[in-house]
């Protein structure tokens, strides 16, 4: 096998390596961000909840 | 609410090591003189994926053992975690290794021990991951989670020795007790890229931590304002 053949198969590989590497990556910052969006408005919306009463309780 | 920053310090070394082992593998090491020739330079990569796919299959291993004995369910977490990132590894590995073997051997796959054992460990941890998807209650569901990954990681030490103990198949031995069999450089580069997929493995493991825990408290947050 030549080297330009080899290297047609070792840049493969090195696509694959980094094509998921990054794919999964990416995916995962995605899922941090939706995460933390989804726990801001749930705290939110606890908070809101526990106002009113909080107020009363005070009151 | 705290933006998580999670472990850029990590990502940054683990990338730094990885572009360093590769640059070194193409340009400092030789050209191997097998049969294998440029084909050869997949295995700066491939070879250190395959070690970390067996290091987290290890982390889940014992974090598993860890829950059993605690009933904490932070170690169940680290063991979901650890083999959600050796099945990520492990089809890395595959894939990487049937180019290599198409390129090397002129095929894309053999039934020979490092390969057939391999493929069973990625069955197996995938078996793992349907268990956890059809057993709702936690403390159930991580009980037999961690039964399962102790059973599971009998097949690792397997597939390590495989081309140790059964010689016969195509796939070479690189690391034996007579030592590496590699040049100096070649040995440089692939220890550097080993110790840069390492890196890479304990920042995803992290980060996928950090997924989790976030998942858990929005259940918590969910049950709270719904209680």
């Amino acid at each position: 096998m030549t080297i330009e053949e080899g290297a047609k198969f070792v840049a493969s590989a090195y696509a694959v390596i980094l094509a998921v590497l990054v794919i999964y990556y990416f995916m995962s910052a995605r899922r941090v961000s939706a995460l933390e969006r989804d726990v801001q408005l749930l705290e939110d919306e606890a908070n809101r909840r526990q106002g009113p009463a909080g107020g009363a309780g005070a009151g | 609410m705290k933006k998580l920053v999670i472990a850029p310090a990590l990502f940054a070394e683990a990338g730094i090591c990885l572009i360093a082992g590769l640059l070194l593998g193409f340009w400092l090491a030789p050209v191997d003189a097998s049969s294998m020739g440029y084909s050869q330079k997949i295995f700066y990569y491939h070879a250190p994926i395959a070690e970390t796919a067996l290091v987290a299959f290890g982390v889940s291993f014992v974090a598993a053992i860890a829950y059993l004995r605690s009933g904490d369910l932070k170690w169940d977490r680290l063991s979901y975690v650890s083999v959600r990132l050796g099945l990520l590894f492990s089809i890395l590995v595959m894939l990487t290794g049937m180019i290599w073997g198409k390129a090397a051997w002129g095929t894309w796959w053999d039934w020979e021990p490092r390969l057939t054992t391999f493929l069973l460990v990625c069955f197996l941890y995938a078996a793992y991951w349907v268990l956890r998807s059809v057993v709702d209650e936690e403390q159930r569901r991580a009980t037999y989670a961690a039964v399962f990954a102790i059973i599971a990681f009998i097949d690792v030490p397997v597939t390590f020795f495989a081309t140790r103990f059964l010689p016969a198949g195509m796939h070479p031995t690189v690391i034996t007790t007579g030592g590496t069999g590699m040049p100096g450089s070649m040995f440089v580069s692939f220890f550097i890229s080993m110790v840069g997929m390492t890196l890479l493995l304990a920042a995803l493991t992290r980060r996928d931590l950090a997924i989790e825990k976030l998942k858990d408290r929005v259940a918590d947050l969910k049950t709270t304002i719904g209680g």
